[in-house]
């Protein structure tokens, strides 16, 4: 018989509708993974699972039946949610053993001899036996993770919410943190929802559920949904009706191609032809312009950032060249962000060289004359709100004193070869994330920089606007000759890049082709692996 | 370059309009918070709760009582003891308690000194003193000394002595400082808070213009405040005398609201979100408009406050505006005061300046 059994939940916030009619059922000791880009619906279906928040419909946990947050309350003694974001549970000034003694206290727990060896266990499995007595606000973002996870089942919960527990964390803590999951399931026979951004974290589960646009659109494991979309799966081909990405072209129409492996991303990109939601298509036309390949646009010798106490970025080295993709990659806090804001200027340099277009940066001077050669897009595109894409896009232009009547010329040839121009009258609010990211790389581009500085721009995009928008890197790159320096912390996304640097703790540990990373690590099968090879 | 600037103005004034709770706030306060101070502060008497104790049997202490009317007096209620009166006095009933003695009357026919006693509850400190006055004057008027002097005053500025158009000109200039000081600030936190103000910072624009453009745009949106609040409410429903030159004072306006734009620099550079925007602007505010001669007179003021109240530019655009308005002060008269107002002003502009600049 099912433990848990939801049906047809829908969360409402105002007239916005969260999660549709919802419905699934699990076993004790199951792991339901989540998957779906931000906004999808997961974490609001958590919250009312775990009766922290209103919703419609019923859901039966053993024998208690809930439909309101108040109905709910018998069960929160069998269950336990950790909340999206590092960290967030705990307390920044008091140490590990404090924070144990505190969520027993509060969950009311006799703490006798079996409940001491339990959490000694629990520590032991967390690798967080030997600091006991650390504060919390000193521990490495996986360390925090595992710690609000262990604190979070000290009172042995029935049923586990975890939301986005991996999101950002190194990939080592990762693996111990599926590893612990599956030891509670087994030992306790704990139900566990998990919901994760990283693809490749579904082989860990039992079933999943995939969200799009407050739907569940599959449910099944991860064998059975990939077999459904094999029939609509096809080789690389030039074929306009479907979806081509770097890989693949998926198509519901029968094409004469041969079938390929599909992965777990088709899924979302079968579904969106399926409802015949795309984005519009891009179409870049080449500049003619001469530029020498391979001259060096951006180098950095020993580039040094220290915040008070600690080394943020520990004599970094990275060279960049003219029409490359130059993929940052690390765990949060690894120096990523740090060292993009070094380079921008908006962090003083601490030690180290740093030369950019074939010129040492001393003074702000030199900045300000460099400014107009660099584009940047922020983390989560920030832009402003209250005006729409075009008025953004004009402001941005004055500011760069490019001719207004240039600069509306230019705004509609961007629009259109990037496929926003309908929504040229809208405020960013209102629009797909797809799209917000696409009009904050062509405000990035308008004063056809030569360089592009991007800052986690793919993260929490759903898997189409994500396919979507390496496509459009690459055309800059090849059509425009763009160098483009990306940081990321999807490691799938370095399959993309030219040349990857990988950051671990603010020091370099890799730098080199996807081709001679692969060759230096025969047994690797994804680029996870070769990651993993640096952080153990 | 001007383009630029105009570019970063229209920018502001655009964001300002489509977030319309802004708009209602600044409009609120320029308006009915204007008009609230304006007839809410009273320091006059107004329906003081009186009681009393008659032991004489009428006559004399009725006389005194009928001069108790309304819109000052409630109408005056009888206790049958002294102590139930300052029972009722305790429990903040009455205010004014005042007990006749059984031979009040008496002594009074016969020529003899006699005595009324009043009960005041001080707490409500001006408000007794001030029904004090009132009663001493009755008793003035019904006895009719014989001293053969008669006082004519003359009111001068203010003809009716009224302290709402007083009220509502004060509450308009610290709404100015108010409003200017947390629009400013708002309109670079709000850059911190939205993730633009590294875009900012990228943009190959000298960060002395993007200040100045930023603050002149806030700068724009309060002086068409204080003509809206001018038009309507203070000239509208107060019917305050402005005697002087318009001109004058749309200047000295200017000046000082640049003084107050400084503050808001200020107070941008150590905010880090809109939350401590406004806790800042609090305790940045309160001394200011202490300090200015906007709630007690300067010259009432211990000596040493008098002395700091030289440093707040509010005091001189206080004093400044009276001037025009009630006085109708030519240029010259005015120019002690727009020497504060724009060396104060200026110093203090020049500080914010500085201070947000170092985040550039």
């Amino acid at each position: 018989m099912d433990t848990l059994k939801i049906d047809r939940v829908s969360v409402r916030y105002h007239q916005h509708t969260a999660i549709r009619d919802a419905s699934f059922s699990a076993r004790a000791g199951e792991i339901i993974g989540f998957i779906g880009a931000d906004g999808a619906g997961k974490s609001s279906l958590m919250h009312a699972i775990a009766g922290v928040g209103a919703f419609d419909g019923s859901i039966r946990f053993h024998n208690t039946l809930y439909r309101s947050p108040a109905e709910a309350e018998p069960i929160k003694s069998m269950t336990a949610l950790m909340p999206q974001g590092i960290g967030l549970v705990l307390y920044d000034m008091l140490t590990v053993q404090e924070h144990l003694n505190f969520f027993a206290d509060i969950r009311n727990i006799n703490k006798d001899a079996s409940f001491i060896a339990y959490q000694q266990r629990l520590l032991q499995m967390a690798g967080l036996e030997k600091f006991t007595d650390r504060r919390a606000g000193n521990l490495s973002g996986g360390m925090m993770q595992k710690l609000s996870l262990i604190c979070t089942l000290l009172h042995r919960p029935k049923l586990l919410i975890l939301d986005e527990p991996t999101t950002g964390v190194d990939p080592l803590s990762r693996i111990e943190l599926w590893d612990i999951l599956d030891q509670i399931r087994t030992q306790e026979g704990t139900i566990i929802l998990v919901s994760t951004a990283y693809m490749q974290e579904a082989a860990r589960m039992d079933r999943l559920l995939l969200f799009d646009e407050g739907e569940i659109i599959a449910l099944g494991s991860t064998e059975e949904l990939i077999d459904s979309v094999r029939p609509m799966t096809y080789v690389l081909s030039q074929q306009t009706d479907g979806i081509t990405t770097r890989d693949a072209t998926y198509s519901i129409k029968p094409l004469d191609f041969a079938h390929t492996e599909p992965t777990l991303e088709a899924l979302f990109f079968v579904n969106a032809l399926k409802k015949g939601r795309s984005l519009p298509p891009i179409t870049l036309s080449t500049h003619h312009e001469d530029y020498v390949r391979d001259s060096v646009i951006m180098e950095a010798r020993g580039l040094t950032k220290r915040f008070d106490g600690f080394i943020a970025n520990d004599c970094v080295d990275i060279r960049l060249k003219r029409g490359e993709i130059l993929g940052l990659l690390g765990a949060n806090g690894a120096g990523k962000t740090t060292f993009i804001k070094m380079l921008l200027g908006l962090h003083p340099i601490d030690g180290g060289e740093l030369e950019l277009l074939g010129r040492l940066i001393q003074n702000t001077s030199d900045r300000q004359t460099l400014k107009a050669s660099i584009g940047y897009v922020s983390q989560h595109f920030a832009l402003y709100n209250d005006m729409t894409v075009r008025e953004n896009l004009l402001y941005f232009a004055a500011m760069r004193s490019i001719p207004f009547e240039k600069a509306v010329d230019k705004t509609l040839l961007y629009a259109t070869e990037l496929g926003f121009d309908i929504y040229l009258d809208e405020l960013p609010l209102n629009l797909p994330l797809g799209i917000n990211q696409r009009f904050s790389l062509a405000a990035a581009l308008l004063h056809d920089p030569v360089v592009l500085f991007l800052d986690e721009p793919t993260s929490g995009v759903d898997a189409i606007a994500r396919a979507q928008f390496w496509q459009l890197l690459i055309a800059l790159k090849e059509k425009w000759g763009i160098s483009i320096l990306i940081t990321t912390h999807y490691m799938s996304e370095a399959e993309f890049c030219d040349r990857i640097v990988l950051l671990r703790d603010g020091k370099k540990v890799a730098d080199d082709t996807l081709e001679e990373l692969y060759a230096l690590h025969p047994n690797a099968v994804n680029f996870e692996d070769i990651f993993l090879e640096y952080y153990r | 370059m001007n383009r630029i600037f105009w570019a970063i103005v229209g920018k502001e004034l655009l964001a300002f309009i489509r977030s319309w709770q802004l708009v209602l706030v600044v409009l609120y306060s320029f308006t009915v918070n204007v008009y609230i101070s304006g007839s809410g502060i009273e320091m006059k008497p107004r329906n003081v709760a009186v009681g009393y104790v008659d032991d004489t049997g009428g006559g004399l202490s009725q006389k005194i009582l009928t001069r108790l009317h309304a819109p000052e007096f409630l109408p005056p209620q009888r206790f049958g003891s002294q102590k139930e009166l300052s029972r009722a006095i305790f429990d903040k009933e009455i205010i004014v308690g005042i007990v006749f003695d059984a031979d009040f009357e008496k002594k009074w026919r016969q020529g003899q000194k006699t005595q009324i006693n009043i009960l005041l509850d001080a707490t409500a400190a001006s408000q007794a003193y001030t029904t004090l006055g009132y009663l001493q004057n009755i008793i003035f008027d019904i006895t009719s000394p014989d001293i053969p002097v008669e006082i004519a005053s003359h009111k001068l500025f203010n003809q009716n002595a009224d302290n709402h158009t007083f009220m509502a000109l004060t509450e308009l200039l610290s709404i100015i400082t108010m409003i200017t000081v947390i629009l400013t600030a708002v309109v670079f936190v709000r850059e911190k808070e939205q993730g633009t103000w590294d875009i900012m910072l990228l943009m190959p624009v000298d960060p002395k213009l993007i200040i100045l453009a930023k603050s002149f745009s806030q700068v724009l949106i309060v002086m068409v405040g204080i003509v809206i609040s001018l038009g309507f409410i203070v000239m509208g429903i107060f019917s305050v005398p402005f005697n002087g030159s318009f001109v004058a004072f749309a200047l000295l306006s200017f000046f000082y609201v640049w003084a107050s734009a400084g503050i808001g620099l200020f107070i941008a550079a150590v905010a880090r979100d809109i939350m401590q925007v406004a806790q800042l602007s609090i305790v940045v505010m309160m001394p200011l408009i202490f300090l200015s001669g906007a709630w007690t007179p300067i010259h009432a003021m211990h000596p040493v406050l008098q002395t700091i109240s030289l440093v707040s530019p509010l005091r001189y655009y206080i004093e400044g505006t009276e001037s025009i308005f009630y006085r109708g002060s030519g240029w010259i008269d005015l120019f002690p005061y727009f020497t504060g107002v724009i060396a104060v002003g200026g110093l203090m502009y020049w500080i914010g300046f500085r201070k947000i600049g170092r985040l550039f």
